[in-house]
Formats: structure tokens, sequence, C-alpha cells
């Protein structure tokens, strides 16, 4: 095909593409694969019993927040990485806040808990499957944020993957929040991120493949 | 001639707004400019070159999203471009010498031009449309005295005059002075 034959079958079809279209795709990818984790940790897991009382306790609001803070950095970064340009990751420090805020409480917590409690306190009930859990869950988000990128011109695949990743595996543990009874800051901290960390992995090995264009 | 930074952007922006006249006309215009990109690059390899240019003016029309239209556009348009030279080499298997690589990323270079570029439009638009004139057909187009005078339809010497007053404000503007 020669290129003036290219130009006009491209020009046949111009939608218009509104000011704000690159984030409204990454937050349209973003929300389907949320509404899949969470019918998934409604139907399968089920939600707390206690979630209505639990709404009103501080380590209900202290797991939203870390995940939701980290969850809102990460989409920042994938804005960044989405556009060819201006793709640096200077910003990215900003995510060591809520990990050091978080492990803030946790020390707190540590000096009033009996050392004797401290063991049950950080493995909780749930240490094993937590983290697997999260990687899990952030699957469909991940899946929705690499239809966002299928229209974006991502040139970092590795970082953009792993952004990605990051952004489903803090969202995935966001909506998972409310099935985990878990209550402590160090549990959080630990096995929590490690689930998000996994899925941030996992993003970074996927990028290069499944982001190329 | 090639289009100015100003041109491009407007056409892009244009074609975002659904306006497929203008997103054609952006299309033609960026072919002489990837021409050049990828003829730099790849010494003697036309065919090459020629597969680069239309699979950059398809992911220019695929990944339109992730322009920014508070941004240079030549620079996203060169961050694309280099992006689909460098994946053409990952899916050929080549291996670029050392000696070359540097060669092939200064599209830094290429931003810089244009930046510069767009310097001199902010400038010459703070004289009048006729210094401007003048001084873009004579000294950046390298058109002659007559030539421009024949383009711009006013005498030569009008033409002179326009020049010389024309860089005159914009030494003025340069050091500093009120115009």
């Amino acid at each position: 095909m020669n290129t003036e034959q290219l130009i006009q079958s491209l020009s046949s079809h111009v939608p218009v593409v509104p000011r704000h279209a690159l984030g409204r795709r990454i937050g349209l990818g973003l929300l389907s694969g949320a509404v899949v984790t969470l019918v998934l940790v409604v139907a399968i897991l089920g939600v707390r019993p206690d979630l209505h009382e639990a709404m009103h306790g501080f380590s209900f609001w202290m797991k939203w927040i870390y995940t939701g803070s980290l969850g809102i950095a990460a989409v920042f970064a994938i804005i960044r990485l989405g556009r060819p340009t201006h793709t640096s990751l200077r910003g990215l420090w900003l995510l060591l806040i809520p990990v050091l805020v978080l492990a803030g409480v946790g020390i707190s917590e540590l000096a009033t808990t009996p050392s004797s409690g401290w063991l049950a306190m950080w493995l909780g009930q749930s240490w094993m499957i937590c983290p697997w859990l999260v990687l899990t869950l952030a699957m469909p988000i991940f899946i929705g944020l690499l239809w966002s990128f299928r229209k974006l011109a991502p040139t970092r695949l590795r970082a953009a993957g792993a952004v990605a990743g990051l952004a489903a595996g803090a969202w995935a543990a966001t909506i998972y929040c409310v099935h985990c009874p878990e209550t402590s800051a160090l549990f959080v901290l630990t096995w929590y991120t490690l689930g998000i960390l996994l899925a941030a992995g996992v993003g970074a090995l996927l990028g290069p493949k499944l982001m190329r264009w | 001639m090639q289009a100015t930074e100003a041109e491009l952007r407007a056409w892009m922006t244009d074609g975002l707004d659904g306006d497929a006249a203008a997103h054609a006309a952006l299309l033609r215009a960026l072919v002489p400019l990837l021409h050049s990109f990828y003829r730099r690059r790849l010494r003697g390899a036309e065919a090459d070159v020629e597969d680069l240019v239309q699979e950059t003016l398809i992911s220019v029309h695929t990944r339109r999203t992730s322009y920014d239209r508070e941004r240079p556009f030549t620079a996203w348009l060169y961050a694309i471009a280099r992006y689909r030279m460098i994946d053409h080499f990952r899916r050929r298997k080549v291996n670029v010498p050392i000696e070359d690589v540097e060669a092939i990323l200064v599209a830094e270079g290429f931003e810089d031009t244009s930046s510069a570029r767009m310097d001199v439009d902010n400038l010459l638009a703070t004289l009048s449309p006729k210094q401007a004139q003048s001084i873009r057909d004579t000294h950046i187009e390298g058109l002659s005295v007559a030539e421009a005078a024949a383009r711009a339809g006013i005498g030569e010497s009008d033409v002179k005059i326009s020049v010389h007053r024309g860089f005159k404000a914009l030494a003025a503007r340069l050091k500093g002075e009120p115009s």
C-alpha cells in the first residue's frame, strides 16, 4: 500500500478524542476490572459479617487509606507512562509516605502489645493466603488496564507493566478489605504490601510482552 | 517547505476534535519529517524507511489519545518515531554497533531544533506581519529578496527595509529594551 492510500484510509475514520480521554480511558479500564474483582470477593470470599461496625473503626480506615493512597499514586504513574514523552518516575518515591506512616502505626502497635502477642498479631489468621488472594484479585484490574494501554503509547514497557501491576494490586487490596477481618497494621504492612508487590512484579514481567505496540 | 510546530499542532488538535481533513493534512505533513528522521538513522535501507514511516503514521493515528494538547506536538511525534525504530530493530533482531547507537538516539537534537523553531516563531510573532514574513522568507526559508518581494506582493526595497527594521526590533527585544 502506498503512503497516500494509507493516509486516506486512516483519515476515513477520525473519531473525536476529548481533552481528558487518556484519564477516562485509564479510569474505565480500572473500573471495569474493579467491578469484576468486587464480584469475585462478594460471591466467592464473602463480605465480612461485621463490615458495618468495622467501618466505624480505626483499622478498617487505616487499611483503606493505605491501599487507596498506593492505588492513587500508581494511577498517576500510569498517566505519565501512558504517554511517550516525559516518562520520568521521579515522583514514585512518594509511595514511601504511606508505607512509612503505616510502619509508624505498626511500631505504636508493638509498643502497646505485650511481646508474647507480637507473632500472632503479625501473622493474623490469613497471612498464608492474603498475598496470594491480593495477587489473584489484581488480575481482572490488570487486564482492564492492559485494555486501557491499547490506545496509549508507553515507551518504557517494563516500568509501565510494573505500575499497572502496582495499581491493580493496590486497588485489589482495597476491595479485598471488605472481606479481610485482619486489624493489625503490621499485618497489612507485611502481607498486603507483599501481595501488591507480587502484582507489580508480575506486571513488570508481562509488560514488555503484553504492552508492545 | 516543512510544516512548523504551530501548524502541526493546530492540525493535530483539529483532528482530535474530529476534523478528518485536518487529520489527513497532519499525516501528509508528517511524511517528509519522518522520512528525514529515519533516513538519517538507517543509512541506505530505503525499504525499511518506507515501512517505518507508514508504521509511524499508523501509530500516530491509533495512539492519538496519548497526546497531551498542552505539550509540544513534535516532541510527542519523535518519541513515537523513536519507539517505532527501536521496536523495528528488536523485531528484525538487528544488532546495532555501539558506535551507531548514539546517532540513532539523537532525537533530542530534533527536539532542540523544534523548540528553537518555536522560540523563533514566538519572537517573530512580536513583529508586524510584514516584518515577520520578510525575515522568515529571506532568512529562514532562504528565498532571495526578489522572490520574497514577489511572494508578498511588495517592492524589493520594502522587503529589505522590513528585514532591517524587524531585526532591529528583535535585537532591542533580546537586549531587554521595551519596544
